[in-house]
C-alpha cells in the first residue's frame, strides 16, 4: 500500500519513516511539510494512506481533508490535538498520538489493512469516489457514498441526504457528478442526483414525469429528458 | 425558615407541658388554662422575635462573650416585666407560685419569665455560633479548593504540552540518528521544564537566568524544525544582572514561534534584542507572520497573561505591546523598569 506522510516538522516524518519501515507492504511514496504540497502529492501520487499532522502551516489537517478529491484512509499523527480527532462524531478516525507507541502503530495498521483487502481496492484516477470528508461548521464526517440517498445542489454548494443529517459540501454537484458512481447514482433533474438503492417505488406522473419515493427521504420529480434515460436503464 | 421551625416547636411544646401540667397538678379547668397559657406564650414567642430583630440591628452576635451575658441578661428581665405581670393577674397564676402574697408571686413569675429568656437565648446563640463555624469551615475548602485550580491552570499553561510532546518526539527520533544530539537535548528539555516549574508568578529573575531558559527552549525547537527556524540575537553585554518577571521573554518567544514561524511552510528568522534605555531593559522579539486573512490573528492569551503580569508587577511603568504594522512581520516590545 502507497502512503504519504504529512507533517512540519522533519524530524517527525523521519521518525515515522523509521517506525514504517518494519512494514514491507507500505510503501512511502512522498513527505510533505505542509498542506498546499500535501494536496498537490496526494492528487498526484493517489496513495491508499495518508499519515496527517492535525497543526500545519497554511491551513490544519483537516483543511487539507476538505480540499481533496481523492480521498485516501487517514491516520491522524499528533502531539496534543487527539481531542480534536475525537470530536469527529460518525466514522471515528484513527490517530497516533506523538511520541508514537510501536504497539499502537501496529494496531493501527492492521485495521488500516483489514480495510484495504474488503472489496474496494487501492483507488485509481477514473474509479468512481467511495467517500467524501465533509465539514460542516464545527462537525466533520467521513461520509460513505453508498449511504447517501440524494445529493441536492444549492448553489455552489451540494447538501447531502445521509442518515438523519444534512451536511453541507463546499463544491458544486457539477465538479462531483462525474466521478460518482454511475452504477448507483442517476441525475434525476437539473437539481438533484439520487442514489438508486434507496428507491422505494416510482410513479407515473403526468407529462411523462416520473415521481420517485426514496427511502427515508422525500419524493424526487425525474424530469421528461431523464425519464427515458431512467427507463432504459431500470428497464422498465 | 428553620428559626420559625425552632421557634414554633419549641413554644409550642413547652406551652403543651405546662398546660398538661397545670391540668394535672392543679386540677385546673381545660379550657381557661389552655387559652391562658397559649395567650401568653404566644406573646413570649412575639417578643423574642422581636428581641432577635433588635439584636439584628445592633449586632449582638458580633459582641464579646461578657457583654452578650450582660446584655442577654438585662433584656431578659425586662421582657419579663410585662408577662410576669400578665401572669399574675391570669387565672393560671396560682399554679407556680402558690399560697404566696401577691407580691412575692409577682417575683416568681417575673425569675420564671426571665430565666425562659435566658435560655431561649443561649439555644438562639450556640446554634448562630455552630451555623457560623460551619460555614467559615465550608468557604475556607472552597477558597483552597479554588487556588488549587488557579494553581494547576497555571502551570498547565506554562507547560505547553504541544511543545513538551513534539519536543519528546523529537528526541525519539534523535536517538536513532544521532546520539549525541539527542542526549543534548534531553539536557535542554529538563532544564527548561526545571525552569518552567520553579517560576512562580510574581518572582523576578536575573535577564541572564531568562535567557539562559529561552536559549534552551530555541535549541529544541531547531531541532524540530531545522531549516525553517533561524534565530538572531543582539543583546546588550551589561544586562546580566537586570530583573526580568520569570517566563516573561520565555513567553513572547513561544508566542512568536507559534503563530509566526510554526505557520509558515518556509520557516524565517526570530530576532531577539535587548538593550538598557534610560533605566529600564528594553526587549524586542521580532518574527515574521503568514499574511493570510481567512486565520483570525490569535494572538493569544499568552500575551494577554504576561501583559497582565506586568502590570501587577510595575503598575504603568512597564509596557508591552504588539505592533503589527508591517505586513508580514511582528514585533513585540517589552520595557520593564530596573531599580525599583
Amino acid at each position: 500500500m502507497r502512503a504519504i506522510i504529512v507533517d512540519d516538522e522533519p524530524p517527525a516524518r523521519r521518525e515515522l519513516r523509521r517506525l514504517l519501515s518494519e512494514y514491507p507492504w507500505i510503501e512511502i511514496v512522498g513527505e510533505c511539510g505542509n498542506i498546499e504540497e500535501a494536496a498537490a502529492k496526494t492528487e498526484a501520487l493517489m496513495p491508499g494512506l495518508l499519515f496527517l499532522d492535525i497543526q500545519m502551516p497554511g491551513g490544519s489537517g483537516f483543511d487539507l481533508l476538505s480540499r481533496l478529491e481523492h480521498l485516501p484512509q487517514v491516520i491522524f499523527t499528533t502531539a496534543h490535538d487527539e481531542h480534536a480527532v475525537r470530536a469527529f462524531e460518525v466514522n471515528a478516525l484513527d490517530y497516533l498520538l506523538k511520541p508514537i507507541d510501536p504497539a499502537r502503530l501496529a494496531a493501527s495498521l492492521s485495521r488500516v489493512r483489514k480495510e484495504s483487502l474488503a472489496p474496494p481496492p487501492e483507488p485509481r484516477g477514473d474509479a468512481p469516489l467511495q467517500q467524501l470528508f465533509v465539514r460542516d461548521g464545527a462537525q466533520c464526517w467521513f461520509v460513505p457514498l453508498r449511504e447517501v440517498r440524494l445529493l441536492t445542489s444549492e448553489g455552489n454548494y451540494v447538501r447531502l441526504s445521509w442518515g438523519a443529517r444534512r451536511p453541507l459540501l463546499g463544491r458544486a454537484l457539477s465538479t462531483i457528478e462525474q466521478r460518482l458512481d454511475s452504477q448507483r447514482f442517476f441525475r434525476a433533474n437539473r437539481r438533484q442526483v439520487i442514489n438508486l438503492d434507496f428507491i422505494e417505488n416510482v410513479e407515473l406522473g403526468i407529462n411523462g414525469r416520473l415521481h420517485v419515493q426514496l427511502r427515508d427521504g422525500p419524493e424526487v420529480e425525474i424530469s421528461r429528458r431523464q425519464a427515458r434515460l431512467f427507463r432504459s436503464q431500470m428497464s422498465i | 425558615m428553620s428559626y420559625w421551625i425552632c421557634q414554633l416547636s419549641g413554644w409550642g411544646l413547652f406551652t403543651l407541658m405546662k398546660i398538661f401540667a397545670t391540668v394535672e397538678a392543679a386540677d385546673a379547668p381545660w379550657l381557661s388554662t389552655t387559652v391562658a397559657f397559649v395567650l401568653l406564650h404566644s406573646a413570649g414567642l412575639g417578643f423574642t422575635h422581636a428581641l432577635r430583630g433588635f439584636m439584628r440591628r445592633h449586632h449582638w452576635s458580633e459582641a464579646g462573650t461578657w457583654k452578650l451575658v450582660w446584655r442577654g441578661s438585662a433584656a431578659s428581665f425586662i421582657l419579663a416585666v410585662p408577662l410576669a405581670v400578665a401572669n399574675s393577674l391570669s387565672p393560671v397564676s396560682t399554679v407556680d407560685a402558690q399560697g404566696f402574697t401577691p407580691v412575692l408571686a409577682l417575683l416568681v413569675h417575673l425569675i420564671n419569665w426571665a430565666f425562659l429568656f435566658m435560655v431561649w437565648l443561649t439555644i438562639y446563640f450556640t446554634t448562630i455560633t455552630i451555623r457560623r463555624h460551619r460555614a467559615a469551615a465550608l468557604r475556607q475548602s472552597e477558597m483552597a479548593r479554588a487556588l488549587q485550580h488557579a494553581e494547576l491552570r497555571l502551570l498547565k499553561s506554562q507547560l505547553n504540552p504541544h511543545f513538551l510532546f513534539n519536543a519528546l518526539n523529537t528526541v525519539r527520533a534523535l536517538i536513532a540518528e544521532d546520539t549525541t544530539k539527542a542526549q543534548r537535548a534531553v539536557t535542554r528539555l529538563a532544564n527548561t521544564l526545571r525552569y518552567t516549574l520553579g517560576a512562580g508568578q510574581h518572582e523576578l529573575v536575573s535577564f541572564e537566568r531568562e535567557l539562559e531558559m529561552v536559549s534552551d527552549f530555541l535549541e529544541l525547537e531547531k531541532m524540530r524544525f531545522e531549516d525553517r527556524l533561524t534565530i538572531e540575537r543582539e543583546v546588550a553585554p551589561d544586562l546580566g544582572s537586570a530583573r526580568i518577571p520569570a517566563m516573561l521573554l520565555q513567553t513572547v518567544v513561544e508566542n512568536a514561534i507559534k503563530h509566526g514561524i510554526a505557520e509558515l511552510p518556509a520557516g524565517g528568522t526570530l530576532r531577539i534584542r535587548a538593550d538598557l534605555q534610560d533605566g529600564a531593559l528594553v526587549l524586542e522579539v521580532e518574527n515574521p507572520r503568514p499574511l493570510s486573512a481567512t486565520r483570525p490573528l490569535s494572538e493569544g492569551t499568552g500575551l494577554r497573561n504576561a501583559e497582565e503580569r506586568l502590570r501587577l508587577l510595575f503598575d504603568s511603568r512597564a509596557s508591552l505591546e504588539l505592533d503589527l504594522s508591517q505586513p508580514a512581520i511582528a514585533t513585540t516590545r517589552i520595557r520593564i523598569p530596573q531599580h525599583s
